[in-house]
């Protein structure tokens, strides 16, 4: 019976290594894919190896350096207008050459979106996004309604991937018109130029993708990548130890050690571009005075949450800023700290009088999430706010009866537009769920930080924006949380400082395996 | 207690039922009488409050291993907290949820079942049509349901544990009305000029008292299992309150580093069900009313 | 006799229209999909858009209606995530918990009739009360501590077993011990308590007297009629339990099948799939039901009198 069993392991384990072919073991699979509609966490894992954007960058590097993708060169024509060379010779995974028509029609159905998903995808990132024209079959323009400062940034972001035009028109109804229904069936059958096609798809269960032999860049190394779901956490690491899996996602910190001590296995894993933050609502009824919210993010001992439960390996910020913003990377800022003593002063000062705070958090969505809202309403005690955890599955976050809760920043794009801007605007998603105010003083620093041309003026605007926040703070950005992948150590891959959070990037160059 | 009726002695009732008792009951009769001391006793046994944390040790394993932690003799879990109270407040609540769950079905199920083997009719034809209905979806799979939907608060999960097992009572209590109804004696009865509502409370309640005894035993197994379960996904009582089900839950992450974070509350749980079981078949035989595996 | 069945088919479609009612009302009445991770940040107007999108702006009865049309014409909608007909979805998943349910049956009814009819015959000796006590364990062990146990030892110390998914028939034999545990467990209880209600039946003692060889009497004449109540429980009530069982051990397998499916449709409010789901397991429980009752009354017309 063992004998048996065993041979049956040992092929499995074969088989994998001889085809070029592996198996990932991922927490969640998205229910759709594509990369237009899509920004989740999950969703991000898979969209890099199948899609192209216009402009990409070197994701090996921390700091941005953009290089030639779909596009060979682009140019400012003048303030509102960029002038892109198409590169000639691409293909789109079911065989259709990609010209100036696919690129225009992908990014116009952002830029001009009326099939609600990317309606609300764009608003948020894409706005001063006017249009697309065709000039010739291999040359576009993009115009913005005002000077744009982050050109090459927003170009080259997820949302504005290229999908071909006449596939995705033909899917449903008239074959000449783009309709809801095209974009549904598009996102359970995509298409796009990347070195691997999706060759098969099972909403929420798997991905297979397959080598693109016809792709322009460098070849795939890999021959075949199945991504199959496998929620448990244990499963997971079950799976790469039963070699069933030979990469695993989402790894825990505490997982890290059992792992690495088997000798076939190893793990690999980056504090991601993402904040696990603390949102508080303030205009909740309880919570109007700020020195209440004050008091609540000042006793949270962060540096001790992150020893304790990412043993230290994840960031804990002073303000909402990342390394990966370049410039505007501002650790010199001062915006949140931990300090007890001054959360029982302006606890005092304040008008609370023992009402409970209730902190809602998601049961599994972040790693460490529900221990943090544990920890964080014994952190409260110790300073006299008396604290309850809600585990819910649902969004509270535009509910007027939300006090706090457990939610995320991630970087969508390199700039602080792409984290706090996205989520922090005026009439953004924040100030839209009724959880944060913001009035013309804010808006107008605002505008400075969006369009202003000169790096310093929008540090500064930034800066003030920061002050804002600290004076009557509707967040508390915990940490990049420290996500890890286990794998075989055959496998050489890691996750690349130039990509947002939880790309599973399996191009050339990103991954390979040991010859065997 | 109500058993008496069916018991030839009543002095020693206790003794004679020991008495009657082989091995395995003796030992279930005597393991459930240590964990219902356990749950009754726990603040005063727990050696910690259940929800005290420490997160700087976290994840220390029991009395005997490298890493132990004075004092805390089963371990501590994710959040530094002691395994062994927190186990004991768990087992307090998950019989306590149990206990409250079968008699919220008892209740409910009970009331309908006599109403509609006493009123027949229209009456009887409803309630045994909601019986049908709920018999036709799996229960746990509808618990998950609501509490996916309504989201997991002590009242919604007590709810839910009460709805679980009612229609088997409602069942029980009116076949054995309409059996009963046609004995002579309470033909008599009415003949005499009982009302329904006399003949209910005089002649049937007495009558059918054994067999909900026996069924609620048997039930509250279940219940405890279907708790445990409910728990374990994650739809259960809310952290950092553990019930037996969701520390298995919570701990089963951790089950390759840690498993004494599960080992003992699933102890608990199969030590829990399976005295109930036993106890709940000893009293059925007992009470020899023909309810085999209704 | 044709009117009692006509009854029963009335009374099987009445259920499953009240299940589709509730299941309707409830969903709605417990949130929206944009109460989940779907509407993590999405600002006011963007969440009117996409409520529209839904299709939720209608009024709850014009919802209810349409749907109830859709459930006539065999339509029975989009899922709001995926936006693929749910018919696709289930059917994608309803097969591996079949699959699933099927081998945890049949390693039920393998292992617990013959140790029920062990329990039954050596009644009174230990070995009857071994079987028992067995029985009385297999009870008493949730379903998620034997799968969580399998796995810490069968796969992650010994790498004996497959954990993920149902590849080959390897995957089958830890989900398929996880689901059958209780079944055993029960099936065993039944099965021996049938035997010996068989037992003790006249025509047991007939066959005896007859001198027929023990064996032949047991097996010819005794599980022969204790095998019908027998199977008549496995129908239902086991039926239900697996279905239960299978959340669990789907999940911990990460078993494509439906149980899974249902809850996370829940989670996410995703109406169109949770309530076709929840139709389709009622329509089996009800149909089942509705043949048993009509499958006795065939065989005994003395029951049409006592259902009234």
């Amino acid at each position: 019976m063992k004998t048996l069993l065993m041979t049956t392991a040992a092929t499995l384990l074969a088989g994998s290594a001889l085809a070029q072919s592996i198996t990932v073991g991922a927490a969640n699979i998205s229910d759709y894919l594509d990369p237009g509609r899509d920004h989740s966490n999950v969703g991000s894992q898979f969209y890099y190896n199948s899609f192209d954007t216009l402009i990409d960058r070197d994701h090996s590097k921390l700091e941005p350096e953009w290089v030639p993708a779909l596009a060979t060169e682009w140019k400012l024509v003048d303030d509102t207008t960029m002038e892109l060379k198409l590169r000639e010779g691409v293909k789109f995974h079911n065989g259709e050459d990609m010209t100036a028509d696919d690129v225009v029609f992908s990014l116009n159905r952002m830029y001009q979106a009326t099939f609600a998903p990317y309606v609300v995808r764009s608003k948020d990132r894409l706005a001063n996004f006017a249009e697309a024209v065709k000039i010739d079959d291999y040359t576009v323009q993009i115009k913005v309604e005002r000077p744009e400062p982050l050109w090459e940034t927003l170009v080259s972001l997820q949302q504005v991937m290229i999908i071909p035009e006449d596939y995705t028109k033909a899917l449903s109804g008239d074959p000449e018109v783009a309709e809801d229904g095209d974009f549904e069936a598009f996102s359970l059958a995509p298409v796009g130029t990347g070195p691997y096609a999706i060759s098969e798809f099972v909403p929420g269960q798997k991905v297979v993708y397959s080598r693109f032999d016809e792709f322009w860049g460098d070849r795939a190394p890999l021959e075949q990548a199945t991504v199959i779901r496998i929620p448990e956490t244990a499963s997971r690491i079950t799976a790469l130890k039963t070699g069933e899996a030979d990469i695993v996602t989402n790894i825990a910190p505490d997982q890290l050690d059992l792992i690495n001590a088997d000798p076939n296995l190893k793990t690999e894993g980056s504090a991601t571009a993402l904040f696990h933050v603390m949102i508080m609502n303030v205009n909740h009824p309880n919570l109007v005075d700020p020195k209440i919210r004050q008091a609540m993010s000042m006793a949270i001992d962060r540096d001790l949450l992150n020893e304790a439960l990412w043993l230290g390996k994840a960031i804990v910020p002073s303000t909402h800023t990342m390394k990966e913003m370049g410039e505007l990377h501002m650790p010199e800022l001062n915006t949140f700290e931990y300090n007890p003593e001054k959360a029982r002063e302006l606890l005092a000062e304040s008008s609370y009088d023992g009402e409970e705070i209730v902190f809602d958090a998601y049961p599994v969505y972040y790693t460490n999430g529900v221990l943090a809202a544990q920890a964080i309403t014994e952190m409260w005690a110790e300073v006299g706010i008396k604290g309850r955890v809600n585990v819910t599955e649902t969004w509270t976050g535009a509910s007027p009866d939300l006090m706090a809760r457990s939610w995320s920043n991630p970087m969508y794009f390199a700039d602080p537009f792409g984290s706090f801007g996205v989520m922090w605007a005026p009439n953004g998603p924040s100030e839209g769920s009724g959880r944060f105010n913001t009035d013309a003083e804010y808006a107008a620093i605002w505008e400075r930080f969006r369009f202003s041309k000169d790096i310093e003026e929008r540090k500064a605007a930034y800066a003030e924006l920061m002050d804002r926040i600290k004076q009557d703070p509707p967040v508390l950005p915990l940490y990049r949380p420290f996500e890890s992948w286990g794998m075989n150590k055959g496998i050489d891959w890691a996750p690349q400082p130039g990509h947002i959070p939880y790309v599973l990037d399996f191009r050339a160059g990103a991954i390979a395996l040991a010859d065997s | 207690m109500t058993v008496t009726t069916h018991i030839p002695s009543r002095t020693s009732l206790p003794l004679t039922l020991w008495r009657d008792s082989n091995v395995i009951q003796k030992a279930a009769a005597l393991i459930g009488l240590a964990l219902v001391l356990m749950a009754l006793l726990a603040p005063l046994i727990a050696p910690f409050d259940p929800l005290a944390q420490s997160l700087i040790s976290r994840l220390r394993p029991p009395l005997g291993f490298e890493r132990y932690k004075d004092g805390f003799y089963l371990g501590t879990d994710e959040l530094g907290r002691d395994v062994l109270s927190r186990s004991l407040h768990g087992l307090q609540l998950t019989l306590g949820l149990a206990l409250a769950g079968a008699t919220i079905g008892l209740l409910i199920g009970g009331t309908l079942g006599l109403f509609a083997g006493l009123r027949r009719g229209w009456a009887e034809d409803a309630i045994m049509a909601a019986v049908d209905l709920q018999i036709a979806v799996p229960f746990t799979l509808l618990a998950l349901l609501i509490l996916a939907l309504f989201g997991s608060s002590l009242t919604v999960m007590i709810c839910v544990l009460g709805i679980a097992g009612w229609e088997q009572y409602a069942r029980i209590v009116r076949a054995e009305v309409r059996k009963i109804t046609e004995l002579p004696f309470i033909e008599a009865a009415r003949a005499s000029g009982g009302g329904q509502r006399y003949i209910a409370l005089t002649h049937v309640l007495p009558n059918i008292v054994s067999p909900l005894v026996v069924q609620f035993t048997l039930s509250l197994s279940n219940i405890v299992i279907l708790e445990s379960t409910l728990s374990f996904l994650g739809l259960g009582v809310q952290p950092p309150t553990a019930t037996l089900g969701s520390m298995v839950g919570y701990g089963r992450d951790y089950m390759p580093t840690a498993p004494w974070m599960v080992i003992a509350p699933a102890v608990l749980i199969i030590l829990v069900t399976f005295s109930v079981q036993i106890l709940g078949d000893w009293l059925r035989d007992r009470a020899d009313v023909r309810l085999r595996d209704r | 006799m044709t009117l009692y069945i006509l009854r029963t088919l009335l009374k099987m479609v009445l259920t499953l229209f009240a299940i589709i009612t509730l299941v309707f009302f409830a969903t709605r009445m417990s949130g929206s999909p944009l109460d989940t991770a779907l509407g993590d940040g999405l600002a006011e107007e963007d969440r009117a858009l996409m409520i529209e999108y839904f299709g939720l702006d209608r009024s709850i009865w014009y919802q209810y209606l349409a749907y109830l049309r859709g459930v006539l014409e065999g339509n029975f909608g989009l899922s709001f995530i995926e936006r693929r007909p749910v018919a696709d979805i289930v059917a994608e998943r309803i097969w591996p918990t079949l699959q699933l349910l099927g081998s945890a049956l049949a390693l039920t009814l393998v292992v617990s009739v013959p140790l029920g009819v062990v329990a039954a015959l050596w009644r009174d000796s230990w070995i009857g009360s071994a079987v028992m006590g067995l029985a009385f364990i297999g009870y008493a062990v949730p379903n998620f501590v034997i799968a969580t146990f399998m796995v810490l030892i069968f796969a992650f110390s010994l790498n004996w077993l497959p954990v993920v998914g149902n590849g080959t028939p390897w995957h089958f034999i830890m989900p398929t011990i996880a689901m059958s545990g209780v079944l055993i467990a029960a099936l065993t209880r039944f099965t021996r308590n049938a035997m010996l209600d068989v037992l003790g039946q006249d025509f047991m003692r007939t066959a005896r007297a007859k001198g027929l060889p023990e064996t032949v009497v047991i097996l010819k004449h005794g599980l022969r009629n204790a095998g019908v109540t027998v199977l008549s429980v496995l129908g239902l009530q086991i039926a239900g339990m697996a279905a239960a069982g299978n959340v669990v051990v789907e999940a911990i397998f990460s078993w494509p099948g439906i149980g899974e499916l249902l809850v996370s449709a829940a989670i996410m409010r995703d109406y169109p799939v949770l309530q076709f789901g929840v139709i389709s397991v009622a329509f089996a429980v009800v149909v089942v039901n509705a043949l048993t009752d009509i499958a006795y009354v065939v065989a005994d017309p003395r029951i049409r009198m006592a259902k009234g």
